[in-house]
């Protein structure tokens, strides 16, 4: 008798007929938007939109100078990609035959025997080629495992220390008379105000600025032979040098714990200086805007007079993998890539990152005035660095060293600001010893 | 011959529903469950390579510090989701439940609302927000109650347990808040009106009349949270920026375990921890049951 | 207004406010340039469309939101249809093997997804569904949470209903179909937000599973905007937004559903 409502006419429920009315409109789309399969050629995976765009431009080219061949140039999100890569390894399927790794998982790949290794070794093609002696040769040790070379650097990333220009002049501070960390840190304690603006932004509970000092000082966690160096003394004295400058009376550093954003911190001159690495410089660029021509790089202070005045911080590396049928095709995409010097000068200034190439710094973009940066030629300034970039080695368990790292730094800041100096050699060295015990004791887990 | 199909289709059809449940879990769990459980047994080293290693995976993991570690943050934060969440959430049930309330549609989706958004972003948008000196959480704090501007959450060891704790009751309070609202809107009203007559005030009503009342709901939301906390793994690891945070505090059991195995590319350790991990929460879960009688209320 | 109004709209507005402000946040940042996005804390004076404007052009953000819609709307369907089905089996009868499904069932829920992946990615790719729309829905086919809320919600169906259809010459199957369904109407409309939210949300088992950038769903394409030096927080924040949008126009729209659906199925617990 009454008219038939709607819910009468869907017995189910609004919710039902309403998923399946956007299913289906939905579907009706993907059906008229069908994927593109090829089965290309080659494929190529990475991680980092800021290298899949690049490749992808370039990809045309490539297929152009090789007629009848097609590249996949496919972006996994960056955790995907070392676990459908180790999946993929494990059951033997699907594995790229290019991919990207990024420095801190490439280490793990290397576990097994090498018979079992899923890259190929690169060694003999780059010495045939002639590059091998044109790429930075420090920049092959992260990826190299008993004289194998598995992967070809993507970068450099030598460090410098970003600066507010403006602060420091108006501080009176004469940036060229800074040569040593002794004077960075005499500077840093006249000028620094606890609460208000520090010197530098350094971080008192990870362990990623500490390792920067310590790949200075041509220490590490491992050393070319796999061997645990995180203890050793130079460890030790990079520790007692750095834990002052994040904790305690006299201190001149601070950092906002999770490092990703720091605008306000850099504009209200909250942290007068930063360590930037030629990634982070774009970083800068991008997420401090209004520092614009306000902001300017100098060396890293050295440890001793006319010593290294850079460092290293992160990597990415290419690798050929076993499975690929054609690994002299995958050579060819791999040098389209990577050292094709008019497409390194063009991703250089969207990125600020310096190629490992070192004949490409000699393109004109390199020597471009950034108005940024005081107008420093941001290129020549990272490339004059890149010779005395330390080496980093690898391992597998280079991330767990790492946090073991971290947690001796958090308790070695706390201990130095409730006691300042007394007994601090002591704690620190047993703390350090305490955190290798424990990646020894992983470490004799794996036989190779 | 009809007669017989019908009885026939009347006594199978309960297997015939729960068939594509076991079939699935026969095909997507129990497979992949049995083949990392073998796995278990090996030190994976890289593609081909597994070595036998019987129960050594197990020995090393109830030695491993980091472990202890893992399990203790995890239980930390276990307990904080049911003991402080779930009170909150009911707390606000409460408030909504009441007859005074205008706008309740509104105050529902409100609260549930930062439920909407998922982990990873909730872990962006709150890593950003615990930032010292310059974070909308400091900035608020200090104005308000005084607190130091420059503490630090996310780097400070002792704070970090607190921070997810903090931002998983943001994410889930309002969540849990829908389930007591309906259990509580379920609760039959002549009972308080019984209540009342007998002389009771509105805290023994709540005690003899709503607790019972939505006791099976309660429950069921105490589980599911003890469950869903023992396998926190993203909202950290985004938040403190893929690592574990300052000495471990933020490390949880599930993000060892993909350390372990995707980052270390120890598979087999990945799964002993896999499932030592399954293995407690079923047990607390089925502990956790049987004190609330559960299963004798299906009768 | 009387005194406890006062206190309790206090209340309620003041938990209001704390679950409000970091969305407020998030709306603020989708519309600052990136000269302001991070100088300002909430709104800036000006506003920009620079966001959504990268968002539509750097990455195929349409693609991505009518993949997420597919995907979770034939997942929702299906384990609908699978759920109640087990659901109603395990509240109406009785049968061998009820009480160890039911444990199995508890224990799935328990399994971390991390342990299972390589396994679950090896027997994938060997039935061929990997990179394909139908290996992020197979799997997740059954839905062991909505098992149990199906099973909660009829127990209270009247079994004289049943019986009487039984005796008319129902089979079970059409008695599901047409006496089940109907009147379980408020928990399927519960259950299909929960789940729609539940497959819209889902990162890890994606990101795994689909290659082809032409089949991501919205989480996976979103975090191609965070790389691996810089992150385009901006556009990640327009992205999000966006994403939330259907999620939020569903809630609304299945609001007295959603809700009256728990409320059915929740009494006597």
């Amino acid at each position: 008798m009454a008219d038939r409502t709607l819910e009468d006419m869907l017995p189910f429920g609004k919710a039902p007929a309403l998923i399946l009315l956007i299913t289906v409109s939905a579907g009706f789309y993907l059906a008229f938007h069908p994927v593109s399969e090829q089965r290309a050629t080659m494929r190529f995976w990475t991680f980092a939109r800021n290298h899949s765009v690049p490749y992808q431009k370039a990809t045309p080219s490539f297929e152009a100078k090789h007629p009848g061949t097609t590249l996949d140039v496919q972006l996994v999100h960056g955790e995907a990609v070392t676990s459908r890569l180790r999946a993929a390894f494990w059951a033997d399927l699907d594995v790229p035959d290019l991919v990207e790794v990024e420095i801190s998982r490439a280490g793990s790949f290397f576990r097994g025997p090498p018979e079992d290794m899923g890259f190929i070794d690169l060694m003999p093609i780059l010495r045939s080629t002639g590059y091998y002696d044109r790429i930075v040769k420090t920049r092959f040790a992260p990826y190299t495992n008993k004289g194998k070379i598995y992967g070809l650097p993507h970068d450099v990333h030598p460090v410098m220390l970003a600066y507010r220009r403006d602060l420091f002049e108006a501080a009176g501070i004469d940036v060229e008379q800074i040569r040593t960390w002794e004077d960075f840190v005499r500077v840093g304690q006249q000028i620094t105000v606890p609460g208000e603006r520090y010197m530098i932004e350094l971080s008192d509970s990870g362990a990623h600025h500490y390792e920067m000092f310590l790949f200075q000082r041509d220490g590490g966690y491992f050393d070319a032979e796999g061997r645990l160096t995180m203890d050793d003394e130079t460890a030790l004295e990079t520790l007692l040098f750095f834990i002052p400058l994040v904790a305690g009376e006299g201190r001149i550093a601070s950092d906002l714990g999770s490092g990703r954003v720091f605008t306000q911190a850099v504009e209200q001159g909250y942290f007068l200086s930063f360590v930037c690495p030629d990634w982070r410089s774009k970083v800068a660029e991008t997420d401090i805007p209004r520092m614009h021509g306000k902001m300017a790089l100098m060396p890293l202070p050295a440890v001793a007079s006319g010593g290294r005045r850079t460092s290293t911080w992160g990597g990415t590396m290419l690798g050929i993998t076993k499975a690929c049928p054609n690994p002299e095709l995958a050579w060819q995409v791999a040098e389209h890539m990577y050292f094709d010097k008019a497409e390194l000068a063009v991703r250089f200034r969207e990125t600020n990152i310096l190629p490992p190439l070192k004949d490409a710094w000699e393109h004109p973009a390199f020597d471009e005035e950034r108005a940024y940066w005081s107008g420093q030629p941001l290129g020549r300034l990272y490339a004059n660095l890149a010779d005395e970039v330390p080496p980093q080695y690898a391992s597998p368990l280079v991330e767990t060293a790492k946090s073991k790292m971290s947690g001796v730094i958090s308790a070695c800041a706390v201990y130095y600001r409730e006691n300042g100096e007394a007994g601090f050699e002591d704690f620190a060295l047993t703390r350090l010893a305490e955190a290798a015990a424990e990646v020894r004791r992983y470490m004799r887990r794996n036989p190779y | 011959m009809r007669s017989l199909l019908f009885r026939l289709q009347h006594r199978y059809a309960p297997y015939l529903f729960v068939a594509p449940f076991v079939v699935l879990f026969l095909v997507f769990t129990l497979y992949p469950l049995v083949k990392s459980i073998q796995l278990s047994f090996y030190i994976t080293n890289g593609p081909k390579s597994q070595i036998f290693v019987g129960l050594e995976n197990f020995r090393f993991l109830y030695g491993d510090p980091a472990f202890h570690q893992a399990v203790w943050n995890t239980c930390i934060y276990a307990c904080g989701s049911v003991f402080l969440q779930l009170p909150l959430s009911l707390g606000l049930a409460l408030l909504l439940n009441s007859n005074m309330v205008r706008w309740r549609d509104f105050f529902r989706f409100t609260f549930f609302s930062p439920h909407l958004v998922g982990q990873v972003f909730v872990a962006v948008l709150f890593s950003v927000i615990f930032i010292p000196k310059f974070g909308l959480l400091n900035r608020v704090l200090h104005s308000l109650f005084d607190v130091a501007i420059d503490t630090k959450w996310l780097g400070n060891p002792d704070l970090v347990m607190p921070a997810l704790i903090l931002t998983s009751l943001w994410m889930y309070v309002g969540f849990n808040m829908i389930y007591f609202l309906a259990a509580l809107q379920g609760v039959d009203r002549s009972l308080y009106e019984a209540a009342q007559v007998d002389g009771a005030g509105p805290f023994k009503q709540f005690l003899h009349v709503t607790l019972p009342g939505i006791r099976g709901v309660a429950v069921f939301v105490a589980v599911l949270s003890t469950i869903g906390s023992f396998q926190l793994f993203e909202l950290p690891y985004v938040m403190l920026n893929n690592t574990a945070g300052p000495d471990n505090s933020g490390l949880t059991v599930v993000m060892y375990l993909y350390q372990n195995g995707f980052v270390a590319g120890d598979l087999g350790y990945a799964s002993a921890i896999g499932w030592t991990l399954t293995f407690a929460v079923l047990v607390i879960s089925l502990v956790q049951m049987r004190l609330s009688g559960t299963w004798k209320t299906e009768d | 207004m009387s005194g406890s109004k006062i206190a309790l709209y206090t209340a309620l507005g003041a938990c209001a406010v704390l679950m409000l402000t970091p969305l407020v946040w998030l709306i603020a940042a989708t519309s600052k340039g990136p000269d302001d996005l991070f100088h300002y804390l909430f709104f800036a004076p000006r506003v920009s469309g620079y966001n959504f404007e990268q968002l539509f052009t750097q990455i195929p953000y349409v693609r991505f939101m009518v993949n997420s819609i597919f995907v979770a709307g034939a997942t929702v369907l299906v384990q609908l249809f699978f759920s109640s089905l087990g659901g109603f089996a395990l509240a109406k009868y009785e049968f061998k093997g009820k009480k160890l499904i039911m444990v199995l069932m508890l224990a799935t829920m328990m399994i971390p997804a991390q342990v299972m992946l390589a396994p679950m990615y090896e027997l994938i790719y060997a039935m061929g569904l990997v990179d394909s729309y139908l290996g992020l829905i197979i799997p997740g086919a059954v839905s062991v949470f909505g098992m149990f809320l199906f099973r909660q919600s009829m127990l209270h169906l009247p079994d004289d209903l049943l019986q009487a259809g039984r005796i008319d010459g129902c089979t079970e199957l059409r008695l599901y179909w047409d006496v089940v369904l109907p009147v379980s109407r408020p928990m399927i409309g519960a259950f299909c937000l929960i789940s729609f939210m539940g497959s819209w949300n889902n990162f890890l088992w994606p990101q795994i599973v689909l290659h082809h950038q032409d089949r991501f769903t919205l989480p996976i394409g979103l975090n191609q905007m965070v790389g691996l030096y810089a992150q385009d927080y901006g556009s990640m924040m327009a992205g999000t937004f966006l994403a939330v949008v259907p999620v939020v126009i569903l809630f609304f729209i299945l609001q007295k559903e959603f809700i009256g659906g728990l409320t059915a199925g929740a009494v006597k617990g």
